[in-house]
């Protein structure tokens, strides 16, 4: 392949020299297209498993460094917002009352054949399989027995997991775990 | 034959010249021009801080007023390139104070700057105006106390995104009484508490003041008092925009802002209680600038907001605004011209909110005006792409981010070249992308063909082989600065094209397929190219030639290749081309 290759100059203009450099560049590359020359690129490892419940996550350790994109500044407005958002100062009224920021809130959940109703504080998760989990151990049961659902602001039910959660969160008011019918 | 025009006539004519280009072409002319032009220009812009010595400058240009300069590459945003690599102000404003006692004005950008060099200036530049420091570091709040102190005649004290020290909040305080012609105050980067009072007066006694960045720390109850000293305001950044739910203060604000008939511009917005943005209603029809990048407004708040400023041309706000705020913005904001999108979320793997490309089509197709876009989302399909081409063909600035860094056509699950394929066809004026994705060389075959007008690419984690640089190497007539992170592409393009670099500002690659051998042939064969090998694994010469390098930046300069003060992490050849580091 390398010889190929020739360190020109390039200081002359004309076309039919840089044509016949093209070619030999695109010659010497027809081959390489056919092989993989992919580099494997460095494992991303995305911060899935974060502990939601201490502030301070040091999101450089897992992930690419600078990646995504965004400078400090707004690196640490992400991060406050998030810790905003699982902060325990939380208002236990349906519209969420003042305060500032995005206001999460405590749900009741039932389960289908259990008396006691628990409640839970939505804030602390951050997706509906960290949810799940934490609501099937709450109650002891296995997780595929259940179904979540829940009422949402207009008084529908749904079943929990069609939006995305932020959506979800904002609008949902009672949650309740309902035995799978197979 | 000779030209009979005496030398004050050019110098007449030449002073109707501001722009660099028109002033470089000018001088250009002939040697009389030449001199004619360097003892007249009163401005100048310095890209790169180390393509040219300040003993250059001052010997060519004597008589400056105005200075601008840029240091870090661009990848220093994100942390990519290592602390201490340099960009120091100091020398350059050591030269400078002693060269141009009249210098008003100085800009930076990505530089080093420390107290000692604030200090300098203040007492050095007796007719000193301005000062920007964007995206600056290295200095404390003893150095703003020296310009607050020394500098009588200021007018713009900008500290834009820059990283201050702050040892206490009194230096405001050192603004004399018999201060009064600031224009400009933007302390917006600055996170602790600043004298109200200090400022309130301050305030007061700049009747002059059109521009006006608070920092978070200056709460919402004291705004509207601020503003009412302040009614002539026509760039407005509030500080933190919560308080307590309360109608006297609501009412206070809403007054407030109705006094501000000039107001153009509004930004800060740090922790906002949505109940409060109604506040800002009677001023939103003049609204020409809207920045929300800080602001955790849900969707349904946003679009009330945004369809009363029906004249906005631009808007940075976060994706909180989702696509549905993002179709009520395509349909009320006619002259928008900039949209920036920033991630709420942006290290989550899941998404947080619905925003996806449909977004941006909206707005490509619902304004007109849109010529610069930075997007950030979690999908994104050629399709979308090349509707988004079609319906704006205007794009100047095209940047878009997929969260996941190869993420591919998430219907098709092919790559993402022909959606950019298509807008660098469509946008002929093109002058500025960034691509993320999942991109073949094929890309950048479209690109080498077609964006011809292309000044500033960013590429990261696309490509295949070194075709891919060659081709933005061969075919982009125009490129000044290309900045590639973790790209498959080595030496065999970065050599064949090194005449190029030399058209270039510079070149960054990091972690990429660089071998040292390249780097020092480059250096060998490219006397004004500067090849800098920075790499915290120890001499690249300790290990094999054709050892791959961390990152090499390339830039063309007429000053030494051997700058002073590079840290022990970098590497450039001598003129005896043997390795040399500090």
């Amino acid at each position: 392949m390398d010889n190929h290759l020739q360190l020109h100059l390039a200081l002359s203009n004309t076309s039919t020299h840089n044509m016949l450099k093209k070619r030999k560049f695109d010659e010497s590359f027809s081959d390489d297209e056919m092989t993989s020359n992919k580099r494997t690129l460095p494992l991303l490892i995305w911060n899935d498993n974060r502990n939601l419940d201490s502030g301070c996550v040091d999101v450089e350790g897992d992930a690419v460094v600078g990646w995504p994109p965004v400078n400090s500044r707004m690196r640490k407005v992400a991060e406050h917002h998030r810790r905003e958002s699982t902060a325990s100062n939380y208002v236990t009224v349906d519209n969420g009352g003042g305060g500032g920021g995005l206001n999460w809130m405590y749900v009741k959940v039932e389960m289908e054949g259990i008396g006691i109703a628990r409640k839970v504080d939505l804030g602390i998760f951050g997706s509906y399989q960290a949810l799940t989990a934490t609501l099937m151990a709450m109650f002891g049961k296995r997780r595929e027995m259940y179904k979540l659902t829940y009422r949402d602001k207009e008084g529908d039910w749904l079943l929990a997991g069609d939006v995305p959660w932020e959506r979800f969160v904002r609008s949902v008011r009672r949650l309740k775990l309902l035995k799978k019918v197979w | 034959m000779a030209y009979s025009f005496p030398e004050e006539v050019l110098e007449h004519v030449f002073s109707f010249l501001s722009s660099d280009r028109d002033r470089n072409a000018v001088s250009l002319v002939c040697k009389s021009w030449y001199d004619i032009e360097r003892w007249c220009r009163r401005r100048i812009f310095v890209g790169n801080c180390y393509a040219v010595s300040p003993e250059m400058v001052i010997r060519r240009f004597p008589e400056l007023r105005a200075v601008e300069m840029k240091g870090k590459p661009h990848f220093a945003d994100f942390n990519l390139v290592p602390e201490g690599w340099g960009a120091y102000a100091y020398p350059w404003i050591a030269a400078m104070a002693e060269a141009y006692p009249f210098l008003e004005e100085i800009k930076l950008k990505r530089m080093v700057v420390t107290d000692d060099t604030l200090e300098l200036i203040s007492k050095s530049c007796k007719n000193f105006k301005l000062l920007v420091l964007t995206s600056c570091e290295g200095f404390t709040t003893d150095g703003l106390a020296s310009i607050a102190a020394n500098c009588r005649h200021l007018r713009e004290l900008d500290l834009r995104e820059s990283e201050v020290e702050e040892l206490s909040g009194h230096w405001l305080s050192h603004f004399p009484d018999s201060c009064t012609s600031l224009v400009s105050l933007n302390i917006s980067c600055l996170g602790s508490e600043v004298s109200f009072s200090i400022l309130e007066r301050l305030v007061a006694r700049s009747p002059n003041l059109r521009t006006l960045r608070l920092n978070r720390a200056v709460p919402l109850e004291r705004l509207a008092n601020l503003i009412r000293r302040a009614p002539q305001l026509v760039e407005l950044g509030t500080g933190a925009y919560s308080a307590e739910i309360r109608s006297d203060t609501f009412s206070n604000l809403a007054d407030a802002f109705s006094a501000c008939k000039q107001l153009k511009a509004l930004s800060g917005f740090w922790d906002v209680v949505p109940s409060y943005l109604p506040a800002m209603y009677s001023v939103c029809s003049g609204i020409t600038s809207l920045n929300l990048s800080y602001a955790a407004i849900p969707s349904t708040d946003l679009v009330k907001l945004i369809s009363q400023c029906q004249n906005l041309q631009r808007l940075w706000v976060m994706d909180y605004i989702e696509d549905s705020g993002l179709d009520v913005l395509a349909a009320s904001c006619k002259d928008l011209q900039e949209l920036r999108v920033f991630p709420s979320d942006p290290f989550g793997a899941e998404p947080n909110v619905s925003l996806t490309e449909q977004g941006l089509v909206s707005v490509s197709e619902g304004c007109p005006k849109l010529e610069s876009v930075l997007y950030f989302c979690r999908q994104m399909s050629n399709a979308a792409l090349i509707a988004i081409a079609k319906n704006r063909p205007n794009f100047i600035r095209f940047r878009l981010c997929i969260i996941d860094p190869q993420a591919p056509d998430y219907l098709t699950l092919e790559p993402l070249d022909a959606g950019f394929g298509a807008i660098v066809e469509k946008c002929k004026e093109l002058r500025r992308l960034s691509m993320t994705g999942l991109l073949t060389d094929r890309v950048f075959k479209y690109i080498g063909s077609h964006a011809k007008k292309l000044e500033m690419l960013s590429i990261a984690f696309a490509g295949d082989s070194d075709l891919g640089l060659h081709h933005v190497l061969s075919g982009c007539d125009s490129l000044r600065k290309l900045e590639i992170r973790d790209c498959p592409f080595g030496d065999k393009a970065l050599l064949a094209n090194a005449a190029k670099l030399e058209t270039m500002r510079s070149l960054w690659m990091s972690s990429c397929s660089v071998s040292f051998g390249a780097c020092k042939l480059l250096a060998q064969k490219m006397p004004r190219l500067n090849v800098e090998v920075i790499d915290e694994r120890g001499p690249p010469d300790s290990r094999p030639e054709s050892c791959s390098v961390e990152r090499v930046y390339v830039y063309r300069t007429v000053a030494s290749r051997q700058r002073l003060d590079m840290p022990d992490f970098v590497w450039t050849l001598d003129e005896d081309s043997s390795l040399r580091y500090s």
